[in-house]
Parts: structure tokens; sequence; C-alpha cells
């Protein structure tokens, strides 16, 4: 007998079985990620002007970087850096690398990644899940001599996790158990006993993204579960120069704050409190009215006092919160502002302090930034997708160095908390079906 | 404005055959489901510019294909990728056709995820080299060397069994 391939396969799917397919929640979903995604795609080309003098070369546009001022997009209301005033970094004089580690080929299955760093310099090591690793299995690794200390299986299944905490004591991980809405599970490592514990709460709501969960100094850890979404305009986005649904200027989500104890299971309450995004320093709580949309006010709670103060934070007219950190007096937001003519991208990090000064606003046109090192002075890494301009850029919080560390970016992300003046970043391997990431450490 | 009412129009009339293409892909309904799913939401983000474009069916297709490749690479979800039921009644149970679809499906599942993407949309979708390259964003080499690979699997199953042999009709063989 023979059997015709093309004739199996059509065969096979000759009787399928009925399915609950929900188109609005694609209509939703699809709705949800015209904001997300902002930050994701890449904008035109070319130019800039600095209210911020940066000493030191210039980095290298083939096609000139992109005109702001033609293209229409309005200057910050603060000091202001474009791509243009990054000195290129020179390894061994701006920066060093402490460790870097190479997945050839990503495309063919998943790999090793730089998950963070210790509070003493040991790198949180992770193993796959992969096809020969299918549950990940975590190691700390000594950047110097790239020796491995593996920990014992820490049982999850596949679930993804993400460092809370990566202590001298203890390795605080998150994780989700469920489907569409998970129950969080918070995974501490004691360092000295070598045990694994897990924590979770049965009177904590379950959420949508896990990772939206902050570990608070007092050791609680700060849950936002969904509350409101904003919605797009009647008859939906109006359409960008490029024909892409521009949503500058949307309407934020907000989410009720719960909290939980890391040390007990039954430890669960309301905060009483609608926030967007939220972030923790030693001395403060930090949150803005909403977020994935205008952001609204910045509040400041200080943590000794329980005092609350909160100002405008004069992000522009039409920007989306999109990523939000704090450290110190120090707080990271970045945002997209909108696309103007010439499809140049209005993409801005904007650092404040707690009293709503602006420090530097970083302005560019496919651009995403995040708070990378939240100890320490802190730590801004910038991903860049301008052409001529792509690459890695670093904003030292506490010297004002804005460095351009690579001139090119991978597929993937690399992060995770890391101690003082040091951050990972990647660079593609392999055209790009692989990366190679690197923990670097910024020179005084 | 984004045209919502010609999206769902779209959307209602496409995803049956895009589930059967991800049904080929990733050998479960439920996951094929997803994949759809996920496709159909990165078709609504870039509908202005695909309807203005007209490949709407062409893009879904891409989107779709991706959605399982990423899933295939980041294994992010929580369950173990599900393998179609080797339990079915074998050839001496059954007509001997239900035997080999099984059988193929069950040889598609040890294939590699990329190959399995070269098999379906070369001998299911009918793509030419070219356009299966395009879709997997590739050269036409690698879908070649990649198909190539991923016949001489499949045909080494199918000739072990007794079920018969493993011919391809209309597409090229290599």
């Amino acid at each position: 007998m023979v059997n015709d391939l093309g004739e199996l396969l059509r065969d096979n799917v000759a009787s399928t079985p009925h399915d609950e397919f929900d188109l609005g929640a694609v209509v939703a979903g699809g709705r949800r990620r015209v904001r997300r995604r902002r930050f994701a795609v890449i904008g035109g080309a070319a130019l800039a002007t600095a209210a911020v003098v940066v000493t030191g070369s210039l980095a290298s546009w083939e096609s000139g970087p992109p005109d702001f001022e033609a293209a229409g997009v309005p200057l910050p209301a603060a000091p202001t850096l474009r791509l243009t005033d990054a000195v290129t970094a020179t390894e061994g004089t701006d920066y060093r690398v402490l460790a870097s580690y190479t997945n050839e080929n990503l495309n063919r299955d998943n790999g090793q990644y730089f998950d963070g760093v210790t509070d003493d310099g040991l790198i949180l090591f992770r193993d796959g899940p992969r096809m020969d690793q299918l549950q990940p299995r975590f190691a700390l690794m000594d950047p110097a001599t790239g020796e491995k200390d593996w920990l014992p299986d820490l049982d999850i299944g596949q679930a993804q996790t993400r460092p809370l905490e990566l202590g001298e004591e203890r390795l605080v991980l998150l994780s989700g158990q469920g489907g569409m809405r998970v129950n969080l599970v918070v995974h501490v490592f004691d360092r000295e006993t070598r045990q694994w514990d897990a924590m979770t709460w049965p009177d904590l709501p379950a959420v949508e993204d896990p990772f939206g969960a902050v570990l608070g100094p007092d050791d609680r850890l700060y849950v936002p579960v969904p509350a409101t979404e904003g919605q797009p305009p009647k008859g939906g986005w109006p359409t960008g120069p490029g024909g892409e649904a521009d949503d500058a200027g949307a309407e934020g989500d907000t989410y009720r704050l719960w909290s939980a104890s890391v040390t007990g299971m039954s430890d669960v309450r309301d905060e009483g409190l609608t926030v967007g995004s939220l972030a923790f320093t030693d001395q403060s709580m930090v949150w803005t009215d909403s977020t994935n949309g205008e952001a609204g006010r910045v509040h400041v709670r200080d943590l000794e006092t329980g005092e609350d103060r909160s100002f405008d934070p004069r992000s522009g007219e039409r920007c989306n919160l999109l990523s939000f950190g704090a450290i110190d007096d120090r707080i990271v937001m970045g945002q997209y502002c909108g696309t103007y003519d010439d499809g140049v991208r209005d993409d801005r990090v904007q650092v404040l302090d707690t009293d709503g000064d602006q420090v530097v606003t970083l302005q560019g046109s496919g651009i995403e930034g995040t708070l990378a090192s939240d100890a320490g002075g802190g730590v801004v890494t910038v991903t860049s997708y301008e052409p001529g301009g792509d690459g890695t850029y670093i904003y030292d919080l506490d010297s004002g160095r804005f460095l351009r560390i690579t001139e090119d970016v991978s597929s993937w992300v690399t992060s995770g908390p890391t101690p003082q003046g040091q951050f990972l970043w990647n660079t593609p391997e392999n055209w790009n079906r692989g990366m190679t990431q690197y923990l670097g450490e910024l020179t005084d | 404005m984004r045209d919502e009412a010609a999206f769902v129009e779209f959307a209602e009339a496409v995803r049956g055959r895009l589930r059967r293409t991800a049904y080929l892909m990733c050998g479960d309904w439920d996951q094929a489901s997803d994949h759809v799913q996920e496709g159909l939401i990165r078709v609504y983000v870039a509908w202005p510019r695909l309807t203005k474009a007209g490949r709407e069916y062409a893009y879904a297709r891409k989107a779709v294909v991706s959605a399982f490749l990423d899933n295939a690479r980041r294994r992010s979800s929580t369950e173990v990728p599900i393998e179609p039921d080797r339990d079915l009644p074998s050839g001496q149970d059954v007509a001997e056709s239900v035997a080999s679809r099984a059988a193929l499906l069950s040889a598609l599942a040890d294939l590699p995820p990329r190959q399995r993407a070269c098999v379906v949309l070369r001998y299911f979708e009918d793509l030419s080299v070219a356009d299966t390259a395009a879709v997997l964003g590739c050269s036409e080499g690698t879908v070649k060397s990649q198909t190539s690979r991923a016949l001489a699997s499949l045909r080494s199953t199918f000739d072990a069994s007794p079920i018969g042999g493993l011919m391809t009709e209309g597409a090229t063989s290599w």
C-alpha cells in the first residue's frame, strides 16, 4: 500500500471537533496588544537636539538620526537627551564584561539564561525549559570562573519564573499556577539550608499577569488585581502615518492593590488602594493613577510616616505609561507618546525625582527603557531599534553618563535584578537565531 | 479608523481553515485553537495596513505559524507538550486508512517544529518553496533542506510499519 502525504494530511482534518472560539476575546486581546506593542514597533529615521549636553563621540547613523523637529515631535518639558548624545562606550574604560554566555540557536530550542545577579555577585543561571530539560533548573554561577552550583530541583513543571529578590541569604522567585488566570506562588530558596519553600495564598485573587506583582521592603508581595480597563474611542483608534492604529494618550488601566505576606499564607489583605503602576524604594511606595495608557498623577507614600504626597509628572499630552520603576529618590517611566510625520515615534524614558522635579528625559524613535539595576544609584537600560542607532544604551542615574554599549539588538530579552552598577544585555548571534548574554559593570 | 466589523467577518471566515493548519503542526485541537487565537490577535494589530495591501489571509497564516513556532520555542506554558494519541487502534483493528492517518500524526509529532511546519505548508497548504520560505522567514534553501529531512523521517517511519510506503504528489520531492 502507498499512502499519499497530502491526502493523509487532509484526511486528518476532514472532521473538525467543535471549539468554543471567542472572537470577542480576540478583539479585546487585539485592542490591548495595540497598546502594549508600542514599545516593540520600530520607528522611522533621523536628527536630534539636546537640552542636556554630554561630551564625547557621537554614535554614527548611516542615514542620519530621526528628525524629531521636522516630524513635529514635541520636546519634553524636561532636560532631554537623544541617542546621538550617547557616548560610544569602550570596554575596559567605561565598563567591564564580567561574564557572557552564548545560545547559538534559540529558534531550534529554548536554552540557558542569565536571570539576574545576587547581592553577592553570583549569576542566577537558568537552564530550560527546553526539549531535553522540560523542567527548568537553576544554578548560581560564579562570573569569574563560570563554575555553576546547581540548586536542588524546583518542582514547577514548565512554569515561568521571575526573580523578586536575589539576596545573600535567600532567593525569591515568583511564578503562577493555573490557566488564563493564575494563582501566584512565591518560591524561597534558603541559601544556608539549601532548601526550597513555596508559598501561595488561597484568599488572594487570581490574576492574568503574574509578573505585575512587586515585593515590598516589608516582605509582603503587592499584587495589582485588574479593576478597570481603558477603552478605545468609539469607532476605534485613529490610524497613524504608517497605517497602524495609534493609541497615544489612551485611557489607562487601573488595579486594586492587594498584598500578602511572604511568610504567612493567611496574611492577605486588600490595601484599599487603586493603582496603575507600582514600585518600591527602601523608603517609599510609589504609584501612578493608571497604566498602559495615561499615567495620571504620581503618588509617593513615605513608608516610615505613612504620609502621602502626589504630583503631576508632566509627561506630555499623549503619553502612555509602559514601564515603571523607582530607586532611592528617582522614578523612571517608560512611555510611548505618539507617531508623527515620516513615522517618527515619540518614545520616552522620563526620570523624575520623588518631589516631581524633572531629572532627564531620554527621547527616541523606537526605543524602550527600564530601570535595570535597582541597587545603589540605579542604571537605566535603553534598547533602541532606531535605524543606525540600534543597540543597547545605559543611562547611569548616579553620574548621568549616557553610554552606547552595543550597535545591534537581538530578538530576545535579557533581564533580571542586578547589584549596584551592574547590568545585563545581549547581542545577536548566528544571524539572529541565537544571542550572547552579557553581565557588565560600569567603571568609576 | 480600525474597521473592526471587517476584521470580525474575516476572522469568522478563516478561523476554521487556520485551525486545521495549526492542528497538523501541533497535533492537538485545543492548542490549535490557542495558536489561531494568538495569530488572529496579531492580525487585528496589523489590520489597517493589511487591508490596504490586500494580503489578509497570507498574513494570518504566517501569524498562526509564528504563534506555533514561538510556543514550541518558548515552552512557556505550564502545559506539557501534547503528543497525538498513540493508543489509537492499530491497523490490525481498523481500516488501514485510519492507521495511516494516526501514524502520520505520530510521525509528525516526532519532527522538530520547523520541519513539521515545512511539511504542513508544502503538502497541506500547497505552498511553493518560495512562499513557504516567506511564511517561515527563512531562505528557500532552508525550506528545501528542512522538508527533505522531514520527508526522510516520515518515509522511514512508514517503511518500517505494515501500513505501507509514503509518497508525495504535487509538491516536488528532493
